[in-house]
Protein backbone atom coordinates (compact mmCIF):
# COMPACT_ATOMS: atom_id res chain seq x y z
CA UNK A 1 0.00 0.00 0.00
CA UNK A 2 1.57 3.00 -1.18
CA UNK A 3 0.88 6.41 1.29
CA UNK A 4 -1.12 7.74 -2.56
CA UNK A 5 -3.67 5.32 -1.71
CA UNK A 6 -4.41 6.98 1.82
CA UNK A 7 -7.67 9.61 2.04
CA UNK A 8 -6.35 12.97 2.27
CA UNK A 9 -7.96 13.25 5.67
CA UNK A 10 -5.94 11.06 7.29
CA UNK A 11 -2.33 11.95 8.21
CA UNK A 12 -1.25 8.29 7.47
CA UNK A 13 -1.95 4.74 6.76
CA UNK A 14 -2.40 3.53 10.55
CA UNK A 15 -5.02 6.53 11.26
CA UNK A 16 -6.70 5.93 8.59
CA UNK A 17 -7.57 2.11 9.65
CA UNK A 18 -8.37 2.97 13.07
CA UNK A 19 -10.50 5.16 11.56
CA UNK A 20 -12.80 2.89 9.39
CA UNK A 21 -13.01 0.36 12.43
CA UNK A 22 -13.52 2.68 14.49
CA UNK A 23 -16.47 3.69 12.21
CA UNK A 24 -17.62 -0.05 12.05
CA UNK A 25 -17.90 -0.21 15.80
CA UNK A 26 -20.19 2.79 16.10
CA UNK A 27 -22.13 1.57 13.51
CA UNK A 28 -22.01 -2.18 15.44
CA UNK A 29 -23.06 -0.04 18.41
CA UNK A 30 -26.30 1.37 16.83
CA UNK A 31 -26.85 -1.86 15.33
CA UNK A 32 -27.11 -2.87 19.43
CA UNK A 33 -29.78 -0.32 19.88
CA UNK A 34 -30.98 -1.22 16.96
CA UNK A 35 -32.13 -4.49 18.83
CA UNK A 36 -32.89 -3.02 21.69
CA UNK A 37 -36.85 -2.10 21.46
CA UNK A 38 -37.45 -5.70 20.71
CA UNK A 39 -35.63 -6.91 23.77
CA UNK A 40 -36.75 -4.59 25.89
CA UNK A 41 -40.56 -5.66 24.70
CA UNK A 42 -39.41 -8.97 25.63
CA UNK A 43 -38.19 -8.35 28.89
CA UNK A 44 -41.48 -5.99 29.98
CA UNK A 45 -43.19 -9.49 28.59
CA UNK A 46 -41.12 -12.20 30.69
CA UNK A 47 -41.65 -9.48 33.94
CA UNK A 48 -45.21 -9.45 33.22
CA UNK A 49 -46.24 -12.64 32.26
CA UNK A 50 -43.09 -15.39 33.54
CA UNK A 51 -45.89 -18.14 32.89
CA UNK A 52 -47.25 -17.67 29.68
CA UNK A 53 -43.76 -17.46 28.87
CA UNK A 54 -42.50 -20.53 30.06
CA UNK A 55 -44.65 -21.80 28.29
CA UNK A 56 -44.24 -20.29 24.44
CA UNK A 57 -40.87 -21.13 25.13
CA UNK A 58 -41.18 -25.14 25.45
CA UNK A 59 -43.01 -25.05 21.54
CA UNK A 60 -39.70 -23.60 20.35
CA UNK A 61 -37.27 -26.02 18.69
CA UNK A 62 -34.46 -26.44 21.20
CA UNK A 63 -32.76 -29.10 18.92
CA UNK A 64 -32.39 -26.37 15.93
CA UNK A 65 -31.73 -23.47 18.30
CA UNK A 66 -28.82 -25.03 19.91
CA UNK A 67 -27.62 -26.74 16.67
CA UNK A 68 -27.73 -22.96 15.35
CA UNK A 69 -26.04 -21.80 17.59
CA UNK A 70 -23.08 -24.45 17.46
CA UNK A 71 -23.31 -23.42 13.53
CA UNK A 72 -22.86 -19.70 13.86
CA UNK A 73 -20.23 -19.93 16.55
CA UNK A 74 -18.63 -21.91 14.16
CA UNK A 75 -18.76 -19.66 11.08
CA UNK A 76 -17.22 -16.78 13.80
CA UNK A 77 -14.37 -19.47 14.11
CA UNK A 78 -13.82 -19.41 10.43
CA UNK A 79 -14.54 -16.31 9.46
CA UNK A 80 -12.23 -14.86 12.26
CA UNK A 81 -9.58 -17.32 10.92
CA UNK A 82 -10.29 -15.91 7.46
CA UNK A 83 -9.41 -12.53 8.17
CA UNK A 84 -6.53 -13.18 10.63
CA UNK A 85 -4.75 -15.63 8.45
CA UNK A 86 -5.41 -13.49 5.30
CA UNK A 87 -2.10 -12.08 4.48
CA UNK A 88 -0.41 -15.45 5.56
CA UNK A 89 -2.06 -17.66 3.23
CA UNK A 90 -2.81 -18.52 -0.34
CA UNK A 91 -6.31 -16.65 -2.22
CA UNK A 92 -7.81 -20.01 -2.41
CA UNK A 93 -7.62 -20.56 1.51
CA UNK A 94 -8.94 -17.62 2.18
CA UNK A 95 -11.81 -18.12 -0.18
CA UNK A 96 -12.19 -21.83 0.98
CA UNK A 97 -12.47 -20.09 4.63
CA UNK A 98 -14.96 -17.57 3.62
CA UNK A 99 -17.13 -19.90 1.58
CA UNK A 100 -16.97 -22.05 4.70
CA UNK A 101 -18.72 -18.63 6.86
CA UNK A 102 -20.96 -18.36 4.43
CA UNK A 103 -22.48 -21.80 3.85
CA UNK A 104 -22.36 -22.04 7.59
CA UNK A 105 -24.49 -18.70 7.63
CA UNK A 106 -26.77 -20.46 4.93
CA UNK A 107 -27.54 -24.01 6.93
CA UNK A 108 -28.61 -21.81 9.69
CA UNK A 109 -30.77 -19.87 7.76
CA UNK A 110 -32.00 -22.83 6.47
CA UNK A 111 -32.98 -24.79 9.73
CA UNK A 112 -34.50 -21.43 10.85
CA UNK A 113 -36.67 -21.36 8.01
CA UNK A 114 -37.69 -25.37 8.41
CA UNK A 115 -38.20 -24.07 12.33
CA UNK A 116 -40.61 -21.34 10.77
CA UNK A 117 -42.73 -23.83 8.67
CA UNK A 118 -43.22 -26.08 11.51
CA UNK A 119 -44.34 -23.24 13.79
CA UNK A 120 -46.69 -21.87 11.40
CA UNK A 121 -48.39 -25.69 10.92
CA UNK A 122 -48.54 -25.47 14.52
CA UNK A 123 -50.41 -22.79 14.71
CA UNK A 124 -48.05 -20.33 16.45
CA UNK A 125 -47.41 -17.73 14.21
CA UNK A 126 -49.03 -14.70 15.51
CA UNK A 127 -52.14 -14.07 13.68
CA UNK A 128 -55.85 -14.67 13.65
CA UNK A 129 -55.42 -18.15 13.69
CA UNK A 130 -52.49 -18.12 16.23
CA UNK A 131 -53.91 -20.43 19.13
CA UNK A 132 -52.19 -21.95 22.22
CA UNK A 133 -54.80 -23.79 24.35
CA UNK A 134 -53.85 -22.42 27.62
CA UNK A 135 -55.05 -19.71 29.64
CA UNK A 136 -51.86 -17.64 29.08
CA UNK A 137 -52.30 -17.85 25.18
CA UNK A 138 -52.27 -14.13 25.33
CA UNK A 139 -48.76 -14.43 26.69
CA UNK A 140 -47.67 -16.99 24.56
CA UNK A 141 -48.81 -14.93 21.58
CA UNK A 142 -46.55 -12.28 22.53
CA UNK A 143 -43.82 -14.25 23.19
CA UNK A 144 -44.16 -15.79 19.50
CA UNK A 145 -44.95 -12.36 18.14
CA UNK A 146 -41.11 -11.59 19.81
CA UNK A 147 -39.92 -14.81 18.69
CA UNK A 148 -40.46 -13.79 14.91
CA UNK A 149 -39.60 -10.60 14.94
CA UNK A 150 -36.67 -10.84 16.48
CA UNK A 151 -35.17 -14.22 14.88
CA UNK A 152 -36.32 -12.26 11.39
CA UNK A 153 -34.32 -8.97 11.68
CA UNK A 154 -31.40 -11.29 12.99
CA UNK A 155 -31.69 -13.21 9.96
CA UNK A 156 -31.79 -10.46 7.80
CA UNK A 157 -28.92 -9.56 9.27
CA UNK A 158 -27.33 -12.85 9.01
CA UNK A 159 -28.42 -12.66 4.84
CA UNK A 160 -26.63 -9.45 4.73
CA UNK A 161 -23.50 -10.27 6.45
CA UNK A 162 -23.87 -13.90 3.52
CA UNK A 163 -23.92 -11.07 1.10
CA UNK A 164 -20.77 -9.56 2.37
CA UNK A 165 -19.01 -12.37 2.88
CA UNK A 166 -20.16 -13.46 -0.90
CA UNK A 167 -18.46 -10.17 -1.73
CA UNK A 168 -14.92 -10.83 -0.31
CA UNK A 169 -14.83 -14.49 -1.67
CA UNK A 170 -15.66 -13.06 -5.24
CA UNK A 171 -12.92 -10.14 -4.85
CA UNK A 172 -10.80 -12.13 -3.30
CA UNK A 173 -7.69 -10.30 -1.61
CA UNK A 174 -8.23 -7.24 -3.93
CA UNK A 175 -10.50 -5.88 -0.99
CA UNK A 176 -8.49 -3.95 1.39
CA UNK A 177 -7.68 -5.81 4.64
CA UNK A 178 -9.57 -2.81 6.47
CA UNK A 179 -12.49 -3.83 4.75
CA UNK A 180 -12.37 -7.50 5.01
CA UNK A 181 -11.47 -6.91 9.18
CA UNK A 182 -15.00 -4.92 9.08
CA UNK A 183 -17.19 -7.46 7.54
CA UNK A 184 -15.68 -10.17 10.09
CA UNK A 185 -16.65 -7.37 12.83
CA UNK A 186 -20.64 -7.25 11.00
CA UNK A 187 -20.57 -10.84 11.31
CA UNK A 188 -19.07 -11.79 14.77
CA UNK A 189 -21.80 -9.27 15.91
CA UNK A 190 -24.79 -11.03 14.53
CA UNK A 191 -23.10 -14.08 16.42
CA UNK A 192 -23.32 -11.97 19.41
CA UNK A 193 -26.74 -10.78 18.77
CA UNK A 194 -27.90 -14.57 18.39
CA UNK A 195 -25.49 -15.49 21.37
CA UNK A 196 -28.42 -13.67 23.55
CA UNK A 197 -31.35 -14.70 21.74
CA UNK A 198 -30.55 -18.19 22.44
CA UNK A 199 -31.37 -18.47 26.10
CA UNK A 200 -33.88 -15.88 25.80
CA UNK A 201 -36.16 -17.50 23.35
CA UNK A 202 -35.53 -21.21 23.89
CA UNK A 203 -34.28 -22.03 27.68
CA UNK A 204 -36.71 -20.01 29.42
CA UNK A 205 -38.23 -23.01 31.21
CA UNK A 206 -37.11 -26.48 30.16
CA UNK A 207 -37.22 -28.35 33.43
CA UNK A 208 -40.45 -30.09 34.89
CA UNK B 1 8.24 -18.68 10.95
CA UNK B 2 4.88 -17.87 9.04
CA UNK B 3 3.98 -21.53 9.69
CA UNK B 4 4.12 -20.74 13.38
CA UNK B 5 2.17 -17.96 13.19
CA UNK B 6 -0.18 -19.57 11.30
CA UNK B 7 -0.18 -22.32 13.97
CA UNK B 8 -0.34 -20.31 16.49
CA UNK B 9 -3.38 -18.28 15.49
CA UNK B 10 -5.42 -21.45 14.62
CA UNK B 11 -4.35 -23.37 17.99
CA UNK B 12 -5.71 -19.54 19.95
CA UNK B 13 -9.17 -19.53 17.46
CA UNK B 14 -9.92 -23.44 17.95
CA UNK B 15 -9.17 -23.10 21.88
CA UNK B 16 -11.99 -20.01 22.05
CA UNK B 17 -14.10 -21.96 20.21
CA UNK B 18 -13.60 -25.30 21.71
CA UNK B 19 -14.41 -23.22 24.99
CA UNK B 20 -17.90 -21.59 23.30
CA UNK B 21 -18.82 -25.06 22.72
CA UNK B 22 -18.63 -26.25 26.36
CA UNK B 23 -20.13 -22.59 27.18
CA UNK B 24 -23.37 -23.59 25.08
CA UNK B 25 -23.27 -27.37 26.33
CA UNK B 26 -23.11 -25.62 29.86
CA UNK B 27 -26.35 -23.27 29.30
CA UNK B 28 -28.50 -25.78 27.22
CA UNK B 29 -27.76 -28.20 30.11
CA UNK B 30 -28.31 -26.04 32.66
CA UNK B 31 -31.92 -25.27 31.31
CA UNK B 32 -33.29 -28.65 32.17
CA UNK B 33 -32.02 -28.35 36.04
CA UNK B 34 -34.87 -26.44 38.22
CA UNK B 35 -33.10 -24.09 39.46
CA UNK B 36 -35.73 -21.48 39.77
CA UNK B 37 -34.66 -17.54 38.94
CA UNK B 38 -30.90 -18.79 38.80
CA UNK B 39 -31.77 -20.10 35.94
CA UNK B 40 -31.85 -17.53 34.27
CA UNK B 41 -28.73 -15.77 35.87
CA UNK B 42 -27.25 -18.87 34.80
CA UNK B 43 -28.23 -18.71 30.85
CA UNK B 44 -27.48 -14.85 30.69
CA UNK B 45 -23.97 -14.97 32.44
CA UNK B 46 -23.30 -17.58 30.02
CA UNK B 47 -24.25 -15.23 27.18
CA UNK B 48 -22.16 -12.49 28.20
CA UNK B 49 -19.43 -14.82 28.88
CA UNK B 50 -19.58 -16.40 25.02
CA UNK B 51 -20.28 -13.14 23.82
CA UNK B 52 -17.15 -11.51 25.88
CA UNK B 53 -15.30 -14.35 23.96
CA UNK B 54 -16.17 -13.40 20.74
CA UNK B 55 -15.48 -9.57 21.49
CA UNK B 56 -12.50 -9.90 22.93
CA UNK B 57 -10.71 -12.32 20.74
CA UNK B 58 -12.37 -12.98 17.17
CA UNK B 59 -13.18 -8.92 17.22
CA UNK B 60 -9.94 -8.25 18.32
CA UNK B 61 -11.17 -6.03 21.66
CA UNK B 62 -8.61 -7.16 23.61
CA UNK B 63 -4.98 -5.48 22.42
CA UNK B 64 -6.92 -3.55 20.10
CA UNK B 65 -6.78 0.34 20.04
CA UNK B 66 -8.79 1.89 22.84
CA UNK B 67 -11.15 3.56 20.92
CA UNK B 68 -12.63 0.71 19.84
CA UNK B 69 -13.36 -0.73 23.48
CA UNK B 70 -14.86 2.82 23.69
CA UNK B 71 -16.92 2.43 21.07
CA UNK B 72 -18.10 -1.17 22.16
CA UNK B 73 -18.43 0.22 25.86
CA UNK B 74 -20.23 3.07 25.11
CA UNK B 75 -23.29 1.00 22.68
CA UNK B 76 -23.68 -1.06 25.60
CA UNK B 77 -23.68 1.45 28.70
CA UNK B 78 -26.50 3.70 26.39
CA UNK B 79 -28.63 0.27 26.04
CA UNK B 80 -28.39 -0.42 29.31
CA UNK B 81 -29.12 3.34 30.46
CA UNK B 82 -32.06 3.11 28.30
CA UNK B 83 -33.31 -0.18 29.59
CA UNK B 84 -32.77 0.84 33.13
CA UNK B 85 -34.54 3.79 32.30
CA UNK B 86 -37.63 2.28 30.29
CA UNK B 87 -38.27 -0.60 32.96
CA UNK B 88 -38.38 1.97 35.80
CA UNK B 89 -41.51 2.81 34.64
CA UNK B 90 -43.21 -0.66 34.23
CA UNK B 91 -41.61 -1.89 37.20
CA UNK B 92 -42.65 0.54 40.20
CA UNK B 93 -45.98 1.33 38.74
CA UNK B 94 -48.94 -1.10 39.76
CA UNK B 95 -50.36 -2.01 36.73
CA UNK B 96 -54.08 -2.59 36.76
CA UNK B 97 -55.02 -4.80 33.80
CA UNK B 98 -58.45 -5.25 32.72
CA UNK B 99 -59.47 -8.95 32.10
CA UNK B 100 -58.64 -10.30 28.89
CA UNK B 101 -61.33 -9.54 26.49
CA UNK B 102 -61.55 -11.48 22.97
CA UNK B 103 -62.46 -9.43 20.03
CA UNK B 104 -65.80 -10.47 18.64
CA UNK B 105 -65.42 -12.85 15.72
CA UNK B 106 -67.08 -11.04 12.68
CA UNK B 107 -68.19 -13.52 10.06
CA UNK B 108 -66.57 -12.44 6.93
CA UNK B 109 -67.30 -14.36 3.59
CA UNK B 110 -67.54 -17.76 5.40
CA UNK B 111 -64.13 -17.46 7.19
CA UNK B 112 -63.47 -18.25 10.66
Amino acid sequence: MTSSSVSKHFSSEPVASVAAHFGMWVFIATELLFFSPLLLGYYYGRVAFPEGFAQASRHTDVIIGTLNTAILLTSSLVMALAVELRRSVSVRTYRTLLILTALLGLAFLALKGFEYATEWREGLFPNRHFHFATPHEHAAQLFFFLYFAMTAIHGLHLLIGIGLVSFLVVRGKSVSRDTAINIGLYWHFVDIVWIFLYPLLYLVSRHG
Amino acid sequence: MVDNAIAHIMRNYCAVWLALLILLGLSAGSAYLALGTFNLVASLTIAAIKAGLVAMIFMRLRGGHALFRAAAGLGLFTAILLFALSSADFLVTKIHRAPWESPERVEVNGSN
